[in-house]
């Protein structure tokens, strides 16, 4: 499902990713751990398009990224694909949380508006929030908002879900909530790529652990022997 | 707008306060302030061509004259034509610019003797419809004649008052703006005074005179009414310079038929003076107008401004997002846009188009061009407000499979929307009162209306007032309208339509 090959990339003359090799098989989740500036964030990025790389080979839900820029046309079929939970949320501020759920279904995927809605009220419920559909994002509590996000994510019904440190911003009790999302995505088979620094968390959910250090991997393996 | 009238208010107060400098002021000072206005043209008082910080015209020689006779050097005061005499008691002590001996003038100010005869001629284009003044009697192929006037003249007055003819009279600004007009087939026919004509004729070699001059009378030097020696003075001396031969070698040295005007001017009647209206005359004869040139505020505001925001939306989304090639262009746009004035965009429009044949009727021309003026303004607003949307919104978009064009529908310019609604408001109100520049290529709107009923019924005040009010009435609703329409983009953009914006 994720084949990542000998990846290397660069910024202003800094190497920020370095021969970075990993794979992810349907249906597991790789947790991206290491210290912050270690390249985890980037390397999650360039999985989705979001960056370009220099070298290397990327093939994510059966979409395959070559270095340089890469054509819109194709990004827009791979992040269909390929879905991302960003730390800031990055809910649309001026869309209910049902909206937000709905408007990729609807703008991407053609649907109805009552097909849509009924997808994101689906999801909503899905992550607890249905009696939250018609709130807007600056009403809800950090947690929630994740909560959203990662309904809308789900929305597209992604092959693959990218988690950029999806409980960076939030405190013990929202992480708890957010967590118990992701945990429960995992058990239904929900192939995962998830960037965080809480290694309980990485031991519970991941099947394979990516240790970077410095743009290179240092260790990488079950979570039993790289933790 | 609200501010013009107030200040109008202030200077009607300060004109009644301060009294006007009369004879032995002129003297003790050692000048004649002579108000006239050079954008009148020739042959009255117009920059000479050899030397354009001069001035020249048979006025400006008639007030070297007049000054001398009273002992005084002359000295000019630019003013707007149709506005000339509320500087009387201000900046001037007299106005001579061919103001026309009317009743109406005889009320509002002292009138001096007349010192010139002039005509009203009727010109037309020599390949056009109109060759004789019956024709204008009945209604040509495209409806009623369009006939062009210099606003506040008599001859717009005639032009108005003749009910028997089938014409629309369209007021200009300056004097030979309807021959340049008509001369580019805008207009059918134009009016104004023979020596005018006579004066520009080889520069519209495409237009000619049509039959005699059908209506005239005489200008008149004007004078504050609490001035009595200085308008003593100034009769008198018109008197000594027809006596003594002076005003006869004047105009023959303009061309201006000495001899001939003599004559008219030995027998020159008397001229009634109008009665002031009552209120109620006043009221009646006035307010319909007055709401009528609301009604045109209201319908330029309505559809320009709808277009400047649109095109603006258009040019900031193509300036942060659209192909490179097309950046430097929308940049140039904005920048000529917003770095020349409106009036000069007003002109341009209304009078160079149709050197390169097409014209667009004045409304319309008014209308594109505060579109395009301000959607210069709207674009950079839109601009600052794609901006403030944070970046996580367009990757959040993107991540989702949205193409970039989708992202800016769906998400990125209904936030911008939002952002910049309270300054979007405050052009809106901009954009209301500056469709007061389109009275410049014939628009009439609520402030030109007032500037002509208040010059010529001479109630300053009165229709201040009025014109205020009407103000008002408009500026209320729209300020509630803009509020209703942010209230409304504040709630969530939901339900079970799922529109957004």
């Amino acid at each position: 499902m994720i084949t990542v090959s000998s990846l290397t990339k660069s910024r202003a003359h800094v190497r920020v990713l370095e021969d970075v090799s990993l794979a992810g098989a349907e249906g597991t989740v790789t947790a991206l751990v290491g210290p912050s500036g270690s390249g985890k964030s980037t390397l999650l990025r360039c999985l989705n398009g979001l960056e370009t790389f220099d070298s290397g080979d990327i093939t994510v839900g059966g979409h395959r990224l070559t270095p340089g820029s890469h054509a819109p046309a194709l990004l827009e079929r791979l992040r269909c694909d390929v879905g991302m939970v960003f730390q800031q949320f990055n809910l649309f501020a001026h869309l209910s949380a049902v909206n937000n759920v709905a408007l990729a279904p609807r703008v991407v995927l053609g649907l109805s508006a009552a097909d849509a809605r009924a997808r994101g009220l689906d999801l909503l419920d899905r992550v607890g929030l249905r009696s939250f559909a018609d709130a807007r994002p600056a009403t809800l509590s950090g947690g929630q908002q994740q909560r959203v996000a990662i309904a809308r994510a789900l929305a597209m019904r992604p092959r693959v879900m990218l988690f950029d440190e999806p409980t960076s911003a939030l405190d013990p009790a929202m992480t708890a909530e957010v967590l118990e999302v992701i945990v429960e995505l995992a058990r239904d088979g929900q192939t995962m790529v998830v960037v965080t620094h809480d290694h309980a968390f990485a031991k519970r959910a991941a099947s394979h652990v990516v240790e970077l250090a410095a743009g290179r991997i240092a260790r990488q393996g079950p979570p039993a022997d790289v933790l | 707008m609200k501010c013009l009238l107030i200040a109008v208010l202030i200077v009607g107060g300060m004109a009644v306060a301060t009294a006007a400098a009369d004879l032995d002021e002129v003297v003790a000072r050692g000048e004649l302030v002579w108000a006239a206005d050079q954008e009148g043209g020739g042959p009255h008082v117009f920059p000479d061509p050899a030397n354009p910080r001069q001035m020249t015209g048979f006025e400006f020689d008639l007030a070297a004259l007049l000054a001398e006779e009273l002992g005084v050097k002359p000295r000019f005061q630019q003013g707007q034509w149709d506005r000339l005499p509320l500087l009387l008691g201000r900046t001037a002590d007299c106005v001579i610019n061919g103001i026309e001996l009317t009743p109406e003038r005889q009320r509002d100010n002292h009138c001096s003797r007349p010192y010139f005869s002039y005509s009203l001629q009727l010109i037309a284009r020599r390949d056009g419809p109109i060759d004789t003044f019956e024709k204008l009697a009945a209604t040509g192929p495209k409806g009623r004649w369009r006939v062009g006037v210099l606003t506040g003249s008599a001859a717009e007055s005639v032009m108005r008052s003749r009910t028997d003819l089938e014409v629309d009279v369209i007021g200009y600004d300056g004097t030979i703006d309807s021959l340049e007009q008509l001369s580019t087939g805008v207009l059918d026919a134009a009016v104004m005074d023979d020596c005018i004509f006579t004066f520009y004729a080889d520069r519209f070699s495409r237009l000619r005179t049509v039959e005699r001059p059908f209506a005239g009378g005489f200008y008149t030097i004007l004078t504050a009414r609490d001035t009595p020696r200085l308008s003593a003075a100034i009769d008198a001396a018109i008197g000594r310079l027809i006596a003594d031969g002076r005003l006869k070698a004047l105009y023959d040295r303009w061309d201006l038929a000495g001899r001939q005007q003599m004559l008219l001017l030995r027998d020159a009647g008397e001229v009634p003076v109008a009665r002031q209206k009552s209120l109620g005359e006043l009221c009646r004869d006035t307010v319909p107008l007055l709401i009528r040139a609301a009604g045109m505020t209201v319908l330029l505001s309505c559809l320009s401004f709808p277009l400047a925001v649109g095109i603006g939306l258009a040019v900031a989304v193509g300036r942060m997002y659209g192909p490179p090639l097309l950046k430097p262009l929308l940049t140039g746009y904005v920048e000529v846009l917003r770095g020349t004035p409106l009036m000069l965009q007003l002109y341009a429009i209304f009078f160079l188009l149709p050197k390169i044949g097409l014209a667009l009727p004045a409304l319309v021309a008014a209308i594109v061009a505060l579109a395009l003026n301000y959607s210069a303004y709207e674009s950079e607003i839109y601009r600052a407000g794609l901006k403030a949307v944070p970046p996580g919104q367009f990757e959040a978009s993107l991540s989702l499979g949205l193409s970039k064009w989708q992202a800016l529908r769906h998400v990125l310019v209904p936030q911008a929307v939002r952002i910049v609604m309270p300054p979007v408001t405050s052009d809106f109100i901009a954009l209301f009162k500056d469709t007061s520049v389109c009275s410049a290529i014939t628009v009439v709107e609520l402030t030109k209306r007032y500037s002509v009923l208040a010059l010529s019924t001479g109630r300053i005040v009165e229709l201040a007032v009025v014109t205020a009010l009407l103000y008002l009435c408009m500026s209320w609703p729209l300020a509630m309208l803009s509020r209703w329409f942010e209230q409304r983009l504040e709630r969530p953009a939901a339900g079970h339509g799922l529109t957004e914006g």
